[in-house]
């Protein structure tokens, strides 16, 4: 089965991953950009971070023969520096102009404060004039509101909402996505946020239609892996591969297709993968590696 | 800050004190760089020990912090020297504005350790609620130690976070199991949206089949909860 990860943040994985997600069958994915696990304090920092997004990390991705796709975004964290989050305010169009940008995102609310409203806010105008859809991170603390008052916003904005996906849905939040006509995405954990036993007992009780699951692996403890694994755990509760394909490529391209940058062609007969290729000279081979074949 | 920089010293072996007053002096004058490179050279100068050795120690500097509820007995002798550093800025004719904008500059660069000596002695300066941007922001950090010094035995969020901002630390702390009691002033700023978030976030566990922390009702009695009843 053909798997789509919409939600993964490849910059803090290692090679090992990538092999990994290649051979569970993992096919494409989207890496939304996000903060760093500490507050960033020039922007400058964000325009080399973008373009590691768009430059290094695809192209690292493509040496495992994964198609890399990214969203450009202010995140909700980092939008409270009120001086900072207007100069990347600032930049952002032209990263949104860019191919295979395929969603403006994260953002969202982490605090809820008044900051993190107005930075929701210029971006749902951004993705208007970019013409494209919305990733939005839900808070993890105070996550039923923070859900509410997203997709209030939204509509408060007149932004469609078939062009949103709203994550890091868990029991509570979920059938309030449901009633919008938001998707709704799921970020699966080792720990927090939500596992792959709940969701398949979600998935039984919600069906396929909107839902969409991801790894969102990044720094913390996380894993590369949990897309198939909530595969696995669905097939267990013996949901058809027809749902399953649905929740794990289906819905995730057709929403991200809405950005009109999407290019998943020729993934049937891609090129041989040769790793000797190199992006402006660095090779994501080390030492005296020699590429095997794959 | 007189006996704070009075035991400090007495704290300090012989060489260590000769280091301390070069440092203040240093600290005093010039630009803010000099200020910094000594506020980082403290860890490796004065070491980690605890900054109060005695419970009469720790009782003494309770007494005279400006704030009641400052953890002196967890502060180490690096938390120690480098209060008294920018406390000796301070005093060189550079309080009010002059010493917020120098104490920013010094956060700014700031490895995670140095910030945790900073922020646990943000309530003690007069000038303390011009750096309420920078401590707030603080709380956002996923290193547990960093949120810590702000969010326990630090008077500083009771005093001057706004209520949202109060609540979401608090929240954040039952997140990341941090006791609620170790949070000053939480009985006095309680209040009817932080009831309703901690329900919420109770019925968020329950429902992902989780444990609900035991002193969830920290954050839920008084007379806020009483009205809600």
């Amino acid at each position: 089965m053909r798997i789509f990860d919409p939600h993964v943040h490849m910059t803090s994985r290692t090679t090992d991953d990538y092999e990994a997600m290649a051979g569970a069958g993992i096919v494409a994915i989207v890496e939304p950009a996000f903060w760093l696990g500490q507050p960033r304090t020039q922007a400058g920092s964000f325009v080399d971070y973008f373009n590691s997004l768009l430059g290094w990390e695809r192209f690292r991705a493509s040496q495992f023969g994964i198609r890399h796709f990214c969203t450009i975004g202010l995140n909700p964290k980092e939008a409270n520096n009120a001086r900072l989050a207007d100069e990347v305010l600032a930049l952002l169009p032209r990263f949104l102009a860019k191919d295979g940008v395929v969603a403006i995102g994260e953002i969202g609310y982490d605090d809820q404060t008044d900051e993190e409203q107005r930075v929701f806010e210029r971006q749902i105008a951004l993705a208007a004039e970019f013409n494209l859809p919305i990733l939005i991170h839900t808070p993890h603390r105070d996550k039923k509101q923070g859900t509410i008052r997203s997709i209030a916003t939204i509509r408060a904005m007149g932004f469609p909402e078939e062009r949103v996906l709203i994550d890091h849905n868990n029991e509570e939040t979920l059938p309030l996505v449901l009633e919008s006509r938001c998707w709704a995405g799921h970020t699966i954990y080792p720990k927090t946020k939500m596992d792959e036993e709940r969701m398949a007992a979600l998935v039984e009780t919600y069906g396929s239609d909107r839902i969409i699951v991801n790894s969102a692996a990044d720094w913390g403890i996380s894993d590369p892996l949990k897309v198939p694994k909530t595969i696995a755990a669905m097939r267990a509760r013996g949901i058809g591969d027809a749902d399953i394909a649905r929740i794990v490529w289906d819905n995730p391209v057709a929403f991200f297709a809405q950005s009109g940058r999407l290019d998943l062609g020729d993934l049937d007969a891609p090129d041989a993968i040769d790793r000797s290729q190199k992006f402006e000279t660095n090779s994501v081979l080390r030492g005296d590696q020699v590429p095997s074949a794959r | 800050m007189e006996l704070l920089a009075g035991l400090v010293e007495s704290r300090l072996p012989h060489d260590a004190r000769a280091w301390l007053a070069d440092a203040r002096a240093q600290a005093a004058r010039g630009d803010v760089n000099g200020l910094a490179t000594v506020y980082t050279a403290a860890a490796v100068r004065v070491g980690r020990a605890p900054l109060a050795a005695s419970a009469a120690d720790a009782a003494a500097l309770a007494a005279a912090a400006p704030l009641a509820g400052v953890g002196f007995d967890r502060w180490t002798l690096t938390d120690g020297v480098r209060a008294v550093l920018l406390a000796s800025r301070r005093t060189a004719g550079r309080a009010g504005e002059a010493f917020a904008a120098d104490a920013l500059a010094c956060f700014d660069l700031c490895d995670a350790g140095e910030q945790q000596s900073w922020l646990r002695a943000a309530s003690l300066w007069p000038e303390a609620e011009a750096l309420r941007a920078v401590v707030i922001d603080a709380c956002r950090t996923n290193i547990l130690p960093l949120f810590e010094a702000v969010a326990c035995e630090n008077p500083y969020p009771a005093r001057y976070f706004p209520e949202r901002n109060f609540n979401q630390m608090v929240l954040k702390a039952m997140f990341n199991g941090v006791a609620l009691s170790r949070i000053v002033g939480l009985p006095e700023r309680r209040n009817a949206d932080l009831a309703r978030m901690a329900r919420d976030y109770a019925a968020e566990r329950r429902a992902a089949g989780r444990s609900v922390p035991g002193d969830i009702g920290l954050a839920l009695e008084g007379p806020a909860a009483q009205e809600m009843a």
